[in-house]
């Protein structure tokens, strides 16, 4: 594995922890709030849409590393992958 | 819904993510059962809501796993091409099945995994965990593809991760190490879960209330179970999470004859 490798592993670990956290994050306070105002299950229901959001955010991010590392095979297939999640997502969230 | 319900969901958050992690298998498939038998929840909202549990165990021990460089990016974007569109079509038809075709897939599944742990179990009974990983190149592209076409059916279906089926497969006929396999198939499920989860979500069959304290059960539990999973024999979590299938795999075979689940 080489250095570019090593790299691209960290921004894309640290891309799935801020998105894990985030929506941690905003869940624990929703439910804590639930109790005081009826805003907590929206905050909640945030916390689950940045968790939504998370798994299309690497892609994202992955098809940028390997556009970067001229990897155009991969950036090809990643973008592939992003086109039937955005397709999942007009279908689903959309309508 | 009343605080011991709340808690009792994080609960079986926490236990699922947890077992998950630990036994190495997805802790989703002892959530929907749950959800279905003794909340009463309709299988189509029980398989949402565990959707958004697999999200949160593949996002919370992936980032680790890829921190750690046991994940083979690269074929896991290439697999997900097919676990994708699995799941989207898996997820649009799920909606034409009646619940208690679904539930019937299910308890089949139920059996199938808890069959299929009690071989891992037997195989891991005594074996040093590996710890450096052999160079290897992944090979039967076609046949991968076409077992993570499946496994993504299968999530979109009944709301599971599909590990059972792509791990062999990458192990026995891809030649990835199984360690590496394990990783690439968690970190795929994340996207695969993602995709149907979407369409499950826009029906309204995800219910917030219900899902928000599960997924920080999860949340929690899989990051711990992560974190000490080097440090545990996985055998006799695995023998716990054998007991626990079974048990819910009786139950709905049970209900089902009892006329349950329409």
């Amino acid at each position: 594995m080489n250095r570019q490798d090593v790299a691209a592993d960290r921004i894309l670990s640290l891309t799935l922890k801020a998105g894990a956290y985030t929506a941690f994050a905003l869940v624990i306070a929703g439910l804590l709030l639930r109790a005081v105002t009826p805003w907590g299950i929206t905050i909640a229901k945030a916390g689950l849409l940045v968790l939504l959001a998370t798994p299309a955010l690497r892609i994202v991010v992955a098809c940028i590393q390997f556009f970067r590392e001229h990897d155009k095979r991969y950036a090809l297939v990643s973008l592939g992958v992003l086109g039937i999640v955005i397709l999942a997502y007009c279908l689903g969230i959309q309508t | 819904m009343t605080l011991a319900a709340v808690l009792l969901l994080i609960l079986i958050g926490f236990c699922a993510g947890g077992f998950g992690a630990l036994a190495g298998v997805g802790g989703g498939i002892i959530v929907t059962p749950l959800l279905a038998i003794y909340f009463g929840l309709p299988m189509h909202q029980a398989i949402g809501i565990t959707l958004l549990c697999v999200i949160a165990t593949s996002t919370a021990t992936s980032s680790l796993y890829v921190e750690r460089h046991v994940t083979d990016v690269r074929l896991g974007m290439t697999l997900e091409l097919a676990t994708t569109t699995g799941a989207l079509i898996a997820a649009l038809i799920a909606h034409e099945i009646n619940r208690r075709t679904l539930a019937i897939l299910f308890a089949c599944f139920l059996f199938y995994s808890s069959v299929s742990m009690i071989k891992k179990a037997w195989n891991s009974r005594n074996k040093e965990r590996e710890e450096t990983i052999p160079d290897y190149t992944p090979q039967n592209y076609p046949l991968g593809l076409a077992a993570s076409l499946l496994a993504g059916g299968f999530s979109g279906l009944l709301g599971i991760g599909g590990g059972p089926v792509k791990v062999p497969v990458m192990f026995l006929f891809m030649k990835v190490p199984l360690r590496v396999a394990a990783a690439t198939s968690n970190f795929m499920i994340g996207v695969t879960a993602a995709t149907s989860a979407y369409i499950y979500w826009g029906r309204g069959d995800v219910r917030v209330d219900m899902a928000a304290p599960l997924v920080a059960g999860v949340f929690t539990g899989s990051l711990l179970g992560a974190r000490i999973s080097p440090k545990v024999r996985s055998f006799y979590i695995l023998l716990l999470l054998i007991g626990i299938t079974g048990w819910l795999a009786l139950q709905m075979t049970y209900k089902l004859l009892a006329g349950g689940f329409r």
